[in-house]
């Protein structure tokens, strides 16, 4: 049986790791409530912008501008190798681990993405994405970490001028993006989508209204289009930042409750070592006591 | 203007300007005056509708008794019955424009217009010529 003193070492050492944690669980809850506000406070722009985009696009359903263009279908991949469409795969992770699987289900998928598809470059927003994936692929063209902290608008402007960049004038004909869905606190959704060219959702809320276009079509669609990417950049780095604090919540509250049941075992495991060396003691001098009286 | 009377005389304009954030306002006014592509053009009750981009500059709101004024540096406005819907990224109230900071960024864009070498961006420069502009009349009142 394990030393007294050790057990008591352990408890000690799990009771202050027990409380780290819970700390954690509790600043992931903050954390993740105000990730959540910031998605609904985006939800009005996020929606007007789409209704638009589809607006636009059901009037012209056969515009050749770049954003609205869908010609880039999936069987693409069959034909010969020099037909094939260039890609920009963005991966979201976060830039902290402690969050249960939430990084490597997206690094996964991201694996399977770069198995499926040839000519894929891959453009990495937070630092855990980057570190896995920079072993699996050379394919790397660009890199955000360390920014989740202090998440504001015009960091994922940027972002998606250079994503608009690529797509128009760097010759990628496609930009797919993994991240994670916030479902709810306790569960994220992997989703990939394709974010260039736009696919507008398919919807019944369309605007019939027949408008002026000012100055013409094909500027408002590229100003739309810009703006749309902007916004839909915008909104998965939030429903990442808050699927990444619900996983760590619950990694955190799920490791919390471990270190609860392995307080108790050490608990009993000191008690029964208390106990037998209690007994052995008092066998001794019993047997002392009997030693002496013969 | 709390009283939404349906039987008012005179219809008015719902305004709202909605920002990546937040929703700036949300309500009715007499009319707007928009910095639009092609220059500013006023919108009042009942206008046709219309999609248009906008450049950078002053948009104000006319309502009865007080006006408010903002500068705007891009977006899209459309125009549907008496509803008007601007969707921007940047845009500031009078009380949030750093005149400082706007008469120094006009200063440095002029210093580089102004100067003939081939390496400088001349949109980007300009750009922000105009969006100090827009900060620096939306204060002054031009």
């Amino acid at each position: 049986m394990a030393n007294i003193r050790d057990i008591k070492n352990r408890i000690v050492s799990v009771k202050n790791t027990k409380q780290i944690t819970n700390a954690m669980k509790m600043v992931a809850a903050s954390k993740l409530r105000k990730a959540q506000e910031k998605i609904i406070n985006a939800r009005p722009y996020a929606d007007y912008l789409d209704m638009m985009i589809r607006t636009v696009k059901y009037k012209n359903p056969a515009t050749d501008n770049p954003f609205l263009c869908c010609d880039v279908s999936e069987e693409n991949d069959a034909v010969s190798d020099v037909q094939q469409t260039r890609r920009v795969l963005i991966v979201i992770t976060a830039d902290r681990g402690l969050c249960g699987s939430f990084n490597s289900n997206i690094i996964r998928s991201a694996n399977t993405y770069l198995k499926n598809h040839k000519h894929v470059d891959v453009v990495c927003i937070g630092k855990k994405g980057f570190d896995q994936l920079k072993k699996h692929t050379d394919n790397i063209i660009d890199k955000y970490l360390d920014f989740f902290n202090e998440m504001d608008f015009k960091f994922s402007r940027s972002i998606s001028n250079k994503m608009i960049d690529l797509f128009i004038n760097k010759g990628y004909q496609r930009i797919d993006v993994i991240y994670n869905e916030f479902k709810s606190a306790i569960q994220q959704n992997i989703i990939e989508r394709q974010l260039l060219p736009i696919i507008p959702i398919e919807s019944d809320v369309v605007s019939e209204t027949d408008y002026i276009y000012e100055p013409d079509e094909d500027t408002i669609i590229n100003e739309l289009g810009e703006k749309y990417v902007d916004v839909e950049i915008w909104r998965m780095l939030l429903e990442s930042s808050a699927a990444e604090q619900g996983a760590r919540m619950t990694a955190m509250d799920n490791a919390t409750e471990n270190a609860i049941e392995m307080i108790d075992e050490l608990t009993l495991m000191h008690n029964r070592a208390r106990q037998s060396a209690i007994t052995t003691e008092i066998i001794e001098i019993a047997s002392g006591a009997e030693a002496i009286s013969d | 203007m709390p009283e939404n009377n349906n039987n008012a005389k005179k219809s008015k304009l719902r305004i709202k300007i909605i920002q990546p954030t937040r929703i700036v306002i949300n309500e009715e006014c007499e009319h707007v005056i928009v910095p639009g592509f092609a220059g500013d053009f006023g919108v009042y009750p009942d206008h046709t509708p219309l999609i248009t981009a906008i450049r950078p500059g002053v948009l104000t709101v006319f309502k009865l008794g007080e006006n408010i004024v903002f500068a705007i540096h891009d977006g899209f406005v459309t125009v549907e019955k008496d509803v008007i819907r601007i969707v921007c990224e940047v845009i500031e109230t009078t009380h949030e424009v750093d005149k400082g900071r706007a008469e120094r960024a006009k200063k440095r864009a002029k210093e580089r217009l102004a100067t003939q070498s081939e390496d400088i961006d001349y949109r980007r420069a300009e750009a922000a010529l105009s969006r100090s502009l827009a900060r620096i009349n939306s204060i002054t009142g031009h």
